[in-house]
């Protein structure tokens, strides 16, 4: 009796010790790091004016203001990801999580500006052939990597065959089997050379698999540079605690070019903390207990966090749109008069309002997305826009028309009941329910088959398929090749359409250099992809950002991804 | 006794190698490329066709499985398609924390499921044996995930008291602990309940008794020891269950167990990894079964192995 009770009371003891000596965790910043400030200039107290024995009045000199040094250096910034990333080898991972991290801690050539061109990052400049096939990089100088390494023609030399030797797993590899030879003339120039013209090769060479190594590391690591990575960025890996969090230090060697940063050396922030947490409430729970600075809310969450003053949203928008497609290989989809009549009892407006609750996405009309370089409102005329009557006219005209029990038939007799494939995410399910509706106010009764995303991307090559939903993400108009293109047939081109008019547009909006004619190719491509009906755009997803208030002067990039390069952590 | 754990030993192997053809064949019926799962789905069909090879998919299945049997037999689990890591390396990483995290969740659920079962016995048909069953069956019923967010509300944001989620320091393993224990302590209690209360019933007890022994004595010396023995197996099932990866509450918590190691890979469709999880587990399994199979034996003398 004595003994349990004694046990109990032992146990329940212990509880409370605990409990009560635990130390609610702050996210208390480390103390700020004691490395130069940035160019804040504190006016020197200004040498005094000499006292003068004599009687005559000394006239003294205005009070010496010192301006308060206060160092922006310091604290400690903590974002998430759902998973680890698999490895931050950038030439070996196509892994969104990966491009994250090594985004901050390798640079490429070339970067985009806010209005979506090109500029040179660790390129000060460069010049391409009049036939367009060799391009000459002029390289920025007394750059260093963040080992002290220096960065030079023979860096990116090593860098890009490196790639080649990786090849396949390497994402931009296709774009290098175009490069017939690289050359290092001087220290500082490095030339490509082309096998063919190729217009989107610049957006290659801003991916973050172009980011440029360190020579004398990657041999040092004995090419193992999955967790050792040296790059010339603001930030370099501190330590990985697989399956917790990602520590990143500041990098105080780097020297920054974009235009858009008013900061034109190392960060402000001392340490980037990327905390590993899968589930969706629990980081909002981390937010909430202070221990991340920054998450993208569900759209439940906005309304409430757009108002508290602890936290700011920014708006993020997708490089893609999400989009209907139909399955144009298999009968009745083959026809475009179906696919238009299957076309316009799609509301979209309705699906931003009710699903997205018009804060996590916009309207789409057009193939490529807002966001996409190669957009044009123009194209707007061509949208097959949300008109009922017109759906049931077609329908019936083409010999689609109700049955007894309402639901429409095909021609001879049978039940049209379409099927909808889509994948698991909780808001397609919601949009594919809301699109079922839409069709069933025309009397078609189309089946929603959610699929896991490995096991769909599996599918569609079968042709199973009637109707799918899914968002692409590529940015750059040529997310054509990708998406809509007879070569990829097996993959990306999930509306099974190969169509050669179509086709003679791609391929020559790859190899068109002039800006002016690209972009128009690819207006004909667009035009001609909506009046076949092949896709029906649905919306550009908009992620909403909330980042805690104590980190000052964040800044947006052409799509409003969050940028911390002018960004402190206030004290 | 030796002669059984070496028997018991020596069968374990076969299941072993049961169980690698049995994932290894699992694996191949699951849709879904590893290839593409690698390079994305929008890399072009070349790429993904040169990757497949890189990676030995286009082999026949017996070819592929040799290939792994083989480089099993040398003590490797393979390199994980995703991390370039070995296999072995990436399960070791986070054994640590799966340990920890089992250890303690069948602590708990063991000290509570004792207790609240002996002392629903002692009690029985009065309020404490209601009281206690009750909180048994809530703890039986509830899901464990529901818990595990009310208490990070209740502990993380509005007491303060705890941290949300991770694995940095000891605090961060009670709400885990807690919310791992609560189901199994529940099912604990009730077993040692009816066993406690079918020994109270038995004669050598009531001996005892009239011997004049405390009732301290007899309860613990006595009659727990012989209760016991189906609450060892609950440990034993529980202990394995959890080495393989309590994937629902490292989810929640962001534990970097080997659950989600198990989770991840599945998704990623890392082939070795997911081989290399499965084999892990199947093994912990077989091994503390063969451990309490072993504690029967000094809890019941009458229990012998030849």
């Amino acid at each position: 009796m004595f003994r349990r009770i004694s046990l109990c009371l032992t146990i329940a003891a212990v509880v409370l010790i605990v409990a009560c000596a635990a130390p609610a965790p702050t996210s208390a910043p480390p103390p700020p790091a004691t490395s130069a400030p940035p160019a804040v200039s504190a006016t020197q107290p200004s040498a005094a004016a000499p006292t003068q024995p004599s009687t005559v009045v000394p006239t003294k000199p205005p009070e010496p203001t010192k301006a308060p040094t206060v160092s922006k250096v310091g604290g400690t910034l903590n974002i998430v990801e759902i998973s680890d990333p698999d490895t931050l080898d950038l030439q070996q991972t196509t892994q969104t999580t990966s491009g994250n991290i090594t985004g901050r801690i390798y640079e490429k050539l070339v970067y985009q500006d806010l209005d979506k061109s090109y500029k040179g990052l660790l390129a000060e400049s460069w010049t391409v052939s009049p036939d367009n096939t060799v391009i000459t990089f002029k390289l920025r100088q007394g750059v260093v990597f963040s080992d002290g390494s220096p960065f030079n023609a023979e860096a990116v030399k090593f860098t890009y065959e490196r790639l080649k030797r990786i090849g396949t797993k390497a994402s931009i590899y296709p774009a290098f089997q175009n490069v017939a030879k690289m050359e290092t003339p001087d220290a500082y120039t490095f030339v490509m050379t082309l096998k063919e013209p190729a217009a989107p090769f610049l957006h290659d060479l801003v991916a973050n698999a172009a980011g440029i190594l360190s020579p004398s590391a990657v041999k040092a690591a004995n090419d193992d540079v999955h967790r050792r990575p040296v790059g010339t960025g603001p930030y370099k890996l501190k330590e990985w605690k697989v399956g917790q969090e990602l520590i990143l230090e500041r990098n105080e060697l780097h020297k920054e070019f974009r235009v858009y940063y008013e900061n034109k050396g190392a960060s402000y922030i001392q340490e980037i903390r990327i905390k590993i947490i899968p589930e969706l409430a629990t980081q909002l729970a981390a937010l909430e207990a202070g221990e991340l600075d920054r998450i993208s809310l569900r759209p439940q969450d906005i309304a409430k966090y757009e108002k508290d003053p602890r936290f700011k949203t920014y708006d993020s928008y997708a490089t893609g749109n999400v989009y209907l497609a139909f399955d144009c290989a298999k009968p009745p989809f083959d026809n475009p008069k179906v696919r238009q009549a299957l076309s316009y009892p799609v509301n979209k407006d309705e699906i931003v309002q009710v699903v997205l609750e018009g804060k996590i996405g916009r309207r789409a009309c057009c193939p490529i997305a807002e966001s996409i370089q190669g957009y044009d409102p123009k194209l707007k005329e061509y949208e097959l826009n949300y008109n009922p009557a017109k759906a049931k006219q077609m329908l019936d005209e083409l010999g689609y028309k109700p049955g007894p029990d309402g639901n429409r038939q095909t021609p001879d007799g049978k039940p049209f009941a379409p099927a909808l494939y889509t994948t698991t995410s909780e808001t397609f399910g919601k949009v594919a329910t809301l699109l079922q509706a839409q069709y069933r106010a025309v009397g078609i009764n189309v089946q929603i088959k959610p699929m896991e995303s490995a096991a769909l991307n599996a599918f569609t090559p079968t042709r199973q398929h009637d109707l799918f939903m899914n968002s692409y993400n590529w940015n750059e108009p040529d997310m054509f090749t990708v998406f809509l293109s007879c070569e990829r047939l097996q993959s990306g081109n999930r509306a099974q359409y190969c169509n050669q008019d179509l086709e003679k547009l791609i391929v020559a909006g790859r190899s068109e250099m002039d800006q002016t004619k690209r972009m128009k190719i690819y207006f004909d491509a667009q035009k001609f992809v909506m009046e076949q009906a092949v896709w029906q755009p649905l919306y550009n997803t908009i992620t909403k950002f909330v980042v805690s208030a104590k980190v000052k002067d964040v800044k947006q990039d052409a799509e409003g991804d969050t940028l911390f390069h002018d960004a402190y952590i206030a004290k | 006794m030796a002669r059984y754990i070496a028997r018991r030993l020596f069968y374990s192997i076969f299941v072993i190698f049961g169980v690698s053809v049995i994932v290894f064949l699992t694996l191949q019926l699951v849709p879904g490329d590893p290839a593409i799962a690698l390079v994305g789905e929008n890399a072009s069909p070349q790429v993904i066709a040169q990757i497949r090879t890189e990676l030995g998919l286009d082999q026949p299945l017996p070819v592929q499985y040799w290939r792994w049997l083989e480089r099993f037999l040398h003590g490797s689990l393979g390199k994980s398609i995703r991390t370039h890591r070995d296999v072995i390396t990436e399960i070791l990483d986070r054994l640590p924390y799966t340990m920890v995290l089992a250890l303690s969740a069948v602590f708990l659920s063991t000290t509570l499921g004792i207790l609240m079962g002996v002392f629903a016995a002692i009690n029985r048909g009065r309020l404490g044996d209601y009281l206690t069953m009750g909180f048994a069956i809530v703890g039986l019923s509830v899901p464990g995930f529901w818990i595990a967010l009310l208490m990070i509300m209740f502990f993380a944001l509005y007491l303060r008291l705890l941290p949300v989620m991770g694995a940095a320091s000891w605090q961060n393993l009670i709400m885990p602990a807690i919310a791992l224990s609560l189901h199994s302590a529940a099912q604990k209690a009730r077993v040692t309940r009816a066993s406690m209360l079918e020994v109270l019933g038995q004669d050598y007890v009531r001996t005892a008794r009239a011997k004049g022994l405390s009732e301290r004595t007899t309860l613990f010396r006595h009659a727990l020891k012989n209760a016991l023995i189906p609450v060892t197996t609950m440990i034993g099932l529980q202990f394995g269950h959890l080495m393989g990866g309590a994937v629902i509450m490292e989810q929640i918590f962001a534990w970097p167990g080997i659950g989600r190691l198990a989770l991840q890979s599945v998704q990623g469709r890392d082939f070795p990894v997911i081989q290399g999880t499965v084999l892990f587990a199947a093994v912990i399994f077989l091994l503390s079964n063969l451990v309490v199979d072993i504690v029967y034996a000094s809890l019941d003398p009458r229990i012998r192995y030849s």
